[in-house]
């Protein structure tokens, strides 16, 4: 590894753990401290609104209905989900927003917005729209990652080509 | 347009909230009185109030438009303009 791949790798690592903490840290300042990011985030696919059928919202965060109905199931208890059996559709559940839940996401989103505007800040015009476009083209590069790993039979042959692309890569160096 | 809801009545709507959900005395408030430095609002209180005045009128208040309230009228015009459009 040279030593701007050093460098990319710790500063990827970095940021990463550093907005983890960051959202952990703003979630028990902004009196929502009996909630978990992991919860916070469902908040978030369920949004402020329109309810939302369990399969939506499961489909939104990447996980099974079976994974998410236990995380309803605490969001229920702690007061900041509803649960409702569709009226025209009784096989299908409906997740709403409490105003709590509400309160909390609406927070957690305002988080965000001033992470980024901070972020941008220093910026004029063109740095930004380039510092946009670098990070876009960084979340592209994972996506595409994601998306092979996510393919488990697949997942001996994905870390094969990987390792082939980086030995390729090497030898065009 | 007798059916549009009138800023006088959207204004008494608002300190009704106020006062009722929010707990707030509203015997100080004016239209140009505000929110932030007034009432001392954080965050947390003002997203409250936003929400309650979201749910009493079923609209929709953007952060951005959030962003653009200072007063009491800034709100009632944000109010008036999404629900009277």
């Amino acid at each position: 590894m040279n030593d701007r791949e050093q460098q990319m790798a710790q500063g990827l690592v970095s940021i990463f753990e550093k907005v983890l903490v960051a959202e952990e840290k703003s979630l028990q300042k902004a009196y929502f401290s009996k909630l978990s990011l992991a919860e916070m985030h469902t908040l978030d696919a369920i949004g402020p609104y329109d309810a939302r059928t369990m399969t939506e919202t499961a489909q939104i965060l990447g996980i099974t209905v079976g994974t998410l109905t236990v995380a309803i199931d605490r969001l229920v208890k702690k007061g900041f989900v509803d649960r409702k059996r569709d009226e025209a559709d009784k096989r299908v559940v409906r997740i709403s927003l409490t105003r709590e839940g509400k309160i909390a996401a609406r927070m957690h989103g305002k988080f965000h917005k001033v992470l980024a505007r901070h972020i941008l800040e220093p910026y004029d015009d063109n740095e930004q729209e380039l510092l946009l476009k670098l990070v876009n083209d960084v979340d592209g590069y994972l996506s595409t990652q994601v998306a092979r790993y996510d393919r488990e039979d697949q997942l001996r042959k994905t870390a094969k080509e990987v390792a082939n692309d980086t030995r390729r890569r090497k030898t065009d160096d | 347009m007798t059916d549009k809801v009138k800023r006088e009545q959207i204004y008494e709507n608002l300190l009704e909230i106020l006062s009722e959900d929010l707990s707030v005395s509203t015997s100080d408030i004016t239209p140009d009185f505000k929110l932030r430095d007034g009432l001392q609002f954080d965050s947390l209180e003002l997203y409250s109030f936003v929400i309650d005045v979201e749910e009493r009128y079923d609209i929709k208040i953007s952060d951005e438009l959030i962003d653009k309230v200072d007063t009491m009228n800034d709100l009632v015009n944000i109010v008036d303009e999404l629900i009277n459009k």
